[in-house]
């Protein structure tokens, strides 16, 4: 069976500077995939070949098995993209920009669909406005609309919610997890990590074009980060030395523990009951937490 | 073609209508007013001393040559705004992403800038009739309806699969508007819509022979009056030639174009 998508060995060069270096991945059916990085790692480069408007300097995308060099019209009709960068129409309002989109898929009475989305991006009551007229959140919901005027089977998000309200944010996530559900596979890119953290079933973490770690969210954070356990005692008479040890805070002690370490054998180790503790609170480690120790390992 | 394939297709060419139809005034107004113009100036004050050979009125030797250049103009304008414009605003990009193929775009765009094309050509047409029937009491009858369109539905096609090529492959509004000055203008002045060839040294009669335009616009001033500088058959192959090499030019340059915005 072929896989929404597939990337092998993508190098995109732009002159002598290498944005996307041997950069290789799939995407499974129905997951949602985040693609993370700084500024300038080379995500919007990769969607970009994804969508045939670059073209790769080596390497081989395949979108449901087609290949999007050799049969791009076919991987066309099977993807929707939101680009980073705002669209604006000159002539158009919203409501004919979405027909004329969908007549590009060869679709010509779309009048359910494309009244469904205005609903749920929020942009009915704006469907006569020009584009100009419309604000930065409203134009990216735009964008998310055309994405999906054909019922692609893998959506690609570059930064869908840059310049988007918490709220509607959240109700974009929402949608997202929507179309996750009808079979609809993601790839997505965000600088709001905790979104990302919420959202991604998998995410790949892209450095100078370059996937340095890629895998399971919940994997990632575990193998990558420590949990912050914090006991308060009910006497001060314990010193509870131990290596994950990192300060005290006035009778609070800190340790920081990896995931490979149960609480029950950190209490051992500490020679601790629970009947010695008054308090107790443990913090997760986050995706941000493991981004930064990512990044940091490589010389940001 | 299958039907799947066909509707992208139609929707672009529609939406290029769409798009003139927007700036409508625009479109009909501005031919109206500058071939109104023309023949005020060249056909009828500065005509009444000029003799052809052939005993035609000056007035009714420029009205097919004004035809043909608000053909070419326009049809050249329509396609280059449009991708220039969306180059601008980005909406360009759409028609890489969707799967709309090259020669889609090449001929949804290209008919687009046709259409507007002959109506300008139609509009300066009955324009020049008007004025001729002011001067001289009659119309012009036309002499071959068929190889007037023939001539203007090759012309037209050529010059906006032209303004598309040049549009893509400009990186700035400065580059097009060069080709426009340096390129077009010339070649559709000395292309015969002032002048016949008979009256030019023949330095300059050798020289004109190698701009296609002179081939266009004969051909049309063969529809419109039945006579012409060059043969029918030479201005046909020529014509026909030119579309073919511009559609590969256009081909090409879109292959090797960006789609994203400026
Ligand atoms: N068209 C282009 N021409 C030249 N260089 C480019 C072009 N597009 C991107 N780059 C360069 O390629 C690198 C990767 O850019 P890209 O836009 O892919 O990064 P990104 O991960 O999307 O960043 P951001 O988070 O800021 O959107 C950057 O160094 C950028 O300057
Ligand atoms: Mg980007």
């Amino acid at each position: 069976m072929s896989v929404p998508l597939r990337i092998k060995g993508l190098v995109k060069n732009y002159g002598s500077l290498e944005a996307v270096k041997n950069v290789s991945f799939d995407i499974q059916p129905g997951e949602i995939f985040g693609l993370l990085g700084p500024n300038g790692a080379g995500k919007t480069s990769i969607i970009s070949c994804i969508v045939t408007l670059e073209e790769p300097t080596q390497g081989e995308i395949e979108v449901y098995g087609y290949n999007v060099a050799k049969e791009p019209r076919k991987a066309k009709y099977k993807m929707g993209t939101v680009p980073q960068e705002l669209i604006h129409h000159g002539f158009f309002n919203t409501q004919e920009i979405l027909e004329i989109h969908s007549g590009y898929y060869g679709i010509v009475n779309n009048k359910e669909r494309i009244n469904y989305l205005l609903h749920k991006l929020g942009l009915w009551e704006h469907r006569e406005k020009k584009v100009r007229q419309l604000s930065g959140g409203m134009k990216r919901r735009l964008l998310v609309a055309k994405a999906l005027v054909h019922q692609p089977k893998l959506l690609l998000l570059d930064e869908p919610t840059a310049g988007v309200d918490i709220e509607l944010r959240e109700s974009l996530w929402e949608f997202v997890r929507e179309l996750q559900k009808e079979g609809v596979s993601i790839l997505l890119t965000t600088h709001y990590l905790e979104e990302a953290e919420e959202l991604c079933d998998r995410v790949g973490i892209l450095n100078h074009g370059q996937i340095i770690k890629i895998g399971e969210t919940k994997k990632l954070i575990k193998d990558l980060t420590h949990r912050k356990v914090t006991f308060q005692l009910k006497t001060q008479d314990k010193g509870l030395e131990h290596e994950y040890k990192i300060t005290i805070e006035g009778d609070r002690h800190i340790f920081s523990v990896p995931y490979s370490k149960t609480i029950e054998e950190l209490f051992n180790e500490l020679s601790l009951t629970l009947g010695d503790v008054k308090d107790l609170s443990i913090q997760e480690g986050s995706l941000e937490d493991a981004f930064r120790y990512l990044l940091g390992g490589q010389g940001e | 073609m299958t039907k799947q394939n066909f509707l992208p297709f139609l929707m672009l060419y529609y939406k290029e209508l769409r798009r003139f139809n927007k700036v409508f005034i625009q479109t009909v107004l501005t031919p109206l007013i500058t071939s109104s113009l023309y023949l005020l100036i060249f056909g009828i004050s500065l005509g009444k001393n000029i003799n052809l050979l052939n005993n035609i009125p000056y007035l009714a030797f420029i009205i097919p040559g004004l035809v043909m250049m608000g053909v070419l103009n326009n049809a050249y304008q329509n396609s280059s705004t449009s991708i220039i414009s969306g180059k601008f605003s980005g909406d360009l990009q759409d028609l890489r992403v969707t799967p709309l193929s090259n020669h889609q775009i090449i001929w949804a765009l290209a008919l687009g800038g046709l259409t507007r094309g002959l109506l300008v050509g139609t509009i300066t047409f009955f324009v020049g009739q008007i004025f001729y029937f002011v001067n001289y009491g009659s119309m012009i009858q036309v002499q071959n309806y068929l190889i007037l369109f023939v001539f203007m539905i090759i012309g037209g096609l050529s010059f906006a699969m032209f303004g598309l090529s040049v549009a893509f492959w400009a990186k700035t509004f400065d580059q097009l508007s060069a080709v426009g000055s340096f390129i077009l203008t010339p070649l559709i002045y000395l292309g015969g819509v002032f002048f016949s060839l008979e009256n030019l040294h023949p330095f300059w009669q050798g020289l004109s022979k190698f701009n296609p335009l002179l081939y266009f616009i004969n051909g049309v001033r063969y529809g419109i009056l039945g006579q012409t500088d060059v043969t029918l058959w030479l201005a046909l192959g020529v014509s026909f030639a030119s579309l073919t090499v511009i559609y590969i030019i256009a081909w090409h340059s879109l292959k090797k174009s960006n789609f994203t915005r400026w």
